[in-house]
């Protein structure tokens, strides 16, 4: 310090580190390349290290009583070797095989490459008799093997397809995902983790959902490989094991879901969803007419894809998640809730008595009831569904109001559920009518239809049954669920916990009055679904009829049972049928028939859901 | 005064345009045979960029280097200020946001905070009235490298961060700071990795105590070194834990590199069997298997050096070597002959970073260096580093011809 370096000498010392550098370089260098280089390039030439790895099985779904809701089994996988390939090119021989024309196969080969010396799926799921032809046969089909993969199973793929979704492989964007996530755990600098091309991964529903921990964690094994990529060994026994995914025990009944596809089999198209709504566990839910989410499992045919996506019954739509529609006289109790709150009416208020309709501008908008239903109390206009009384509230009310308590009763969110797509409907106020009509050029009138749930309000099935549990918890929403409980390989268990999602904005007194009216629904001597009053158990609920401009009525029930301590909210849509009373109501009657004989035959499970009750 | 393109110093812009080709057919090899559809071609991407090099390079042969030295701490803002704002609206990638996105084309801040920080540090070393080793001149001169230092690892690019103080050590140095004053100095880091073992970090201090009575800087000044390095060997458990575990993993497997036989084990492995394989002669272009078989990782960026070493064995290596080192010794003996103060510590400062870079990059290749992802310059794939090491010879070329002024 107190003697500083002279500039000549710190030039040196900088010119030394760069030739230190170089002798620190050449004598590594000569170490590997002189001293060591017999043995590295043994191991180069023949002792390749391949890390392969080991892709654990999915893992298993069942429903709440433990049977089996998805499963797999061994199947076959034809690969081919790009480098193994004549001239690149796939033998005419192997397109006649699999029945697969040497376009699409280059096509896949070209998908699913990751490297031109790592087998590239082509032909997942094939049969016996292709495997049997390859082994007999293998001179005739240069660079073509097999491996045995597990395939997915879904033994009740048409009942259940609605929530469970379905596998399918790689594409590009997954693995991009993949790979972003895995980065930042592991030390994977590639750009795009390759090796993922090609995997199955899941597509819809719970299985894309869950589909990180289905998938559970992959492993390795080290193995020596020749110069020709041929594997010779395990390395030094060195492997790190594959763990299966956790078995995921689901929130549905499978008898319960099998009651609720077989009401609506009658029908063109529909869904039910059926809640609990002490805890928000979805018990059943159906999309009808549905796929078979096996046909996925293997290579699905043009044809056949076609037949699917061509169907004007729309096959791969969700209905209870995706589907919209008014949800027409179903949303009475909220217009009334509504009024209740804001203070509009009283419990004892009779507004202008009802001669079957109303005029209003320059028309006259129709109750159902073309005789009319005179004077009624709130609790009796939901009971009969009359609809003057509703225009009358939504006058009074107004729009926005209305379309406050729309969006305070969940109307236009997402429920959260715990599968990956849901739509959110439709909920217009006054900013929604002047962007879409311009200001000031839309009719005071379109108050009336929002009152009885007609014209341009849209819900999805899920939301309506949400809105109804929340009826029938005492104005607690909790987050619809369908994982009850995920059970991983080393004894770890994660149970949901139930959430709160929001709460309605009901006073309990108002709360009592609805329920009461939904009821008198059914219990009622005006009710409009009488036809399922039973003496074994109480039944409320409320029908409904939405008028659509494509065809018949859409015919809606939303039940709740049993009335003393609310165990199930069953929705139910089936599409144009015609009237509530007639269609709907009996198909929720039977579900729900049969969730009590399914309680009765099984009070443990009902014991059991009951202990989660916070 | 423009300077006239006979009297450049040719030598250097040819070794250094050596590398580049060098690096154009190590890319296109390292590709050769192995590339899915998907990926682009890098090789060919790696021209355009090197084209586009030369051009940037040219443009800052015609800047004097008088605007540099008047602009300097502006420049140096303006690079800070594009640190804060890639941390802010930067493309996220691999969990990194490090790069501004214009198109196909990503800018990465932090090669030209590297720049800025040479620029203003050279400035300030130039005029500064303090001697040498007054805090007040090691105090704003270490907070001018920490502020882009931090900001860089926040991104987070523990590697890039540390070129920053590498660039401060250099500069250090050259503008006067006894090198055992240095070595005190940076001893604090050399304590994180000696904490790692008890017999290791009793030799280690037994050595510090013995080297600052040699020294005798003074007793505050002592005082303060043995805290530092104290404090530092107790936190070593704290920062371990701190690092991602990506680096952890690096460091284990540097240390022992089979613990870790498929991350990052693996790849000092496989570069060491790479570059061994290739022996005297090597395997000849495009037939090093261990690249064609995809064993080696990163081979077109970060262990490139290991393709060279498998293909064209030790005469490409030493090649490739012996270039590194041409343009080191002459870039120092420019740096030596420069009469202005500011012109020769921007040369030091330039060659730093390409001598750091150089160093962990080859060290790693052949295993004697922790992995960091620190690429080599010249030769890796990367478009920004590429220019920067362009514009770092221009600037060298530049001081070389005004050498004499002041």
């Amino acid at each position: 310090m107190h003697r500083t370096l002279h500039p000549e000498s710190r030039q040196k010392i900088l010119l030394g580190i760069v030739l230190a550098m170089f002798l620190f370089f050449c004598l590594g260098l000569i170490k590997l390349q002189l001293i060591q280089h017999s043995q590295l390039a043994r191991q180069s030439d023949r002792n390749h290290i391949r890390v392969v790895p080991l892709v654990p099985p999915r893992g298993e779904v069942t429903d709440r009583t433990g049977r089996t809701i998805i499963t797999n089994r061994p199947s076959f996988t034809v690969t081919v070797i790009p480098a193994e390939m004549d001239d690149g090119v796939p033998p005419m021989s192997l397109s006649w095989l699999l029945g697969l024309d040497t376009a699409e196969i280059s096509f896949r080969v070209r998908k699913n490459i990751q490297s031109r010396y790592l087998p590239v799926p082509v032909r997942r799921d094939a049969s016996d008799t292709i495997i049997a032809v390859l082994e007999e046969q293998a001179d005739r089909f240069p660079g073509v093997t097999y491996l045995v993969e597990q395939a997915r199973e879904y033994p009740a793929g048409l009942l259940t397809e609605g929530f469970t979704g379905y596998v399918a492989e790689a594409s590009r964007e997954n693995v991009v995902r993949d790979s972003s996530k895995a980065r930042q755990d592991q030390y994977h600098m590639l750009p795009i983790d390759y090796r993922l091309l090609g995997r199955l991964v899941g597509r819809e529903g719970l299985e894309k959902q869950y589909d990180l921990q289905l998938r559970g964690s992959e492993g390795t094994i080290y193995k020596e490989v020749s110069a020709a990529v041929q594997v010779r060994g395990e390395y030094e026994s060195k492997m790190e094991a594959a763990v299966v995914g956790p078995t995921v025990e689901m929130t549905i009944d499978l008898d319960l879901q099998a009651a609720a596809v077989a009401a609506l089999d009658t029908f063109c198209c529909g869904a039910v969803v059926a809640l609990d709504p002490r805890n928000g566990e979805v018990l059943a839910l159906a999309s009808f007419p549905g796929y078979d989410a096996n046909i996925f499992s293997s290579v699905v045919p043009e044809s056949l894809w076609q037949v699917i996506s061509a169907d004007p019954r729309h096959p791969l739509l969700n209905r209870p998640l995706k589907g919209l529609y008014p949800p027409g006289s179903t949303i009475k109790p909220l217009t009334v809730g509504a009024a209740l709150e804001e203070g509009v009416i009283d419990e004892t208020t009779t507004l202008r008595a009802c001669t079957g309709g109303m005029p209003f501008g320059n028309r006259v908008f129709h109750c159902w009831q073309e005789r009319g239903h005179g004077s009624l109390t709130a609790v009796h206009a939901i009971e009969q569904s009359c609809d003057v009384f509703m225009y009358q509230l939504g006058v009074k009310m107004g729009v926005d109001v209305l379309s406050r308590y729309y969006d305070k009763c969940g109307f236009g969110y997402k429920t959260r559920i715990d599968l990956p797509e849901e739509a959110i409907g439709n909920n217009p106020n006054t900013e929604y009518y002047d962007t879409n009509y311009g200001k000031g050029k839309w009719s005071k009138a379109l108050v009336l239809n929002n009152s009885i749930g007609q014209g341009e309000v849209l819900v999805t099935p899920l939301q309506l049954a949400q809105f109804y549990c929340g009826l029938a918890n005492n104005g607690v929403v909790c987050r619809p669920h369908l994982v009850r409980r995920m059970a991983y390989p080393d004894g770890r268990v994660t149970a949901t916990v139930p959430q709160v999602s929001f709460t309605l904005p009901f006073s309990p007194r108002t709360l009592s009055l609805l329920n009461e009216a939904l009821r008198l629904v059914v219990q009622g001597s005006g009710g409009t679904a009488r036809s399922l009053r039973n003496p074994q158990y109480s039944l409320g609920g409320k029908t409904g009829t939405a008028q659509n401009p494509h065809g018949r009525d859409h015919s809606w029930f939303v039940g709740i049972a049993p009335l003393e301590a609310p165990e199930i909210v069953v929705c139910a849509i089936v599409e144009n049928a015609g009237h509530g009373s007639e269609i709907a109501a009996p198909t929720v009657g039977k579900i729900i028939a049969k969730y009590m004989e399914l309680r009765a035959e099984r009070p443990r499970v009902a014991a059991a859901s009951d202990e989660e009750q916070p | 005064m423009k300077p006239s393109y006979l009297e450049l110093d040719w030598k250097l812009i040819a070794a250094a345009l050596a590398l580049s080709l060098i690096g154009i057919a190590l890319i296109m090899s390292a590709q050769y045979g192995t590339r899915p559809d998907s990926e682009p071609v890098y090789f060919l991407r790696q021209i355009v960029w090197l084209v586009i090099a030369l051009f940037v390079s040219a443009a800052v042969l015609r800047v004097p280097l008088r605007l540099f030295e008047l602009g300097a701490y502006l420049f140096y803002a303006f690079a800070v200020l594009l640190l804060i704002l890639v941390l802010l609206v930067g493309s996220a990638r691999m969990g990194a946001s490090r790069w501004f996105s214009f198109g196909p084309i990503n800018f990465s801040p932090s090669d030209l905070a590297k720049l800025a920080l040479i620029v203003a540090l050279s400035r300030f070393f130039a005029y500064t009235k303090f001697p040498p080793t007054s805090k007040r001149r090691l105090a704003v001169s270490a907070l001018l490298a920490v502020v882009p230092a931090i900001l860089v690892l926040k991104q987070p690019d523990l590697g890039t961060s540390l070129v920053f103080f590498v660039i401060l050590a250099a500069l250090w140095f050259w503008s006067g700071l006894s090198p055992w004053y240095l070595l005190v100095i940076v001893s604090p880091l050399a304590a994180l990795f000696a904490a790692t073992n008890e017999v290791l970090l009793v030799l280690y201090f037994a050595v510090l105590l013995g080297g600052l009575f040699l020294l005798r800087p003074g007793l505050l000044f002592a005082v303060i070194a043995v805290a530092a390095n104290l404090g530092s060997a107790m936190i070593t458990q704290l920062v371990w834990n701190r690092l991602e575990r990506y680096q952890q993993l690096r460091l284990e497997a540097f240390l022992n590199p089979a613990t870790d036989p498929r991350g990052a084990g693996y790849q000092i492995i496989q570069s060491k069997i790479a570059i061994g394989s290739g022996g005297f002669w090597g395997k000849g272009p495009f037939h090093g298997s261990q690249a064609r078989l995809d064993f080696l990782p990163e081979q077109h960026t970060d262990f490139v050096f290991s393709v060279l070493g498998e293909e064209y064995g030790l005469w490409g290596a030493l090649i490739v070597l012996g270039l590194f080192t041409f343009i080191l010794y002459r870039s120092i003996r420019i740096a030596g002959r420069c009469r202005s103060r500011f012109i020769s510590n921007l040369v030091v400062g330039t060659v730093a970073v390409l001598m750091f870079q150089y160093l962990v990059n080859v060290g790693m290749t052949l295993g004697l260096m922790p992995v960091t992802g620190l690429p080599l310059p010249f030769v890796s794939y990367g478009g920004t580093s590429l220019v920067l090491c362009w514009v770092i010879i221009a600037l060298i070329v530049q001081a070389e011809h005004h050498r004499l002024d002041y």
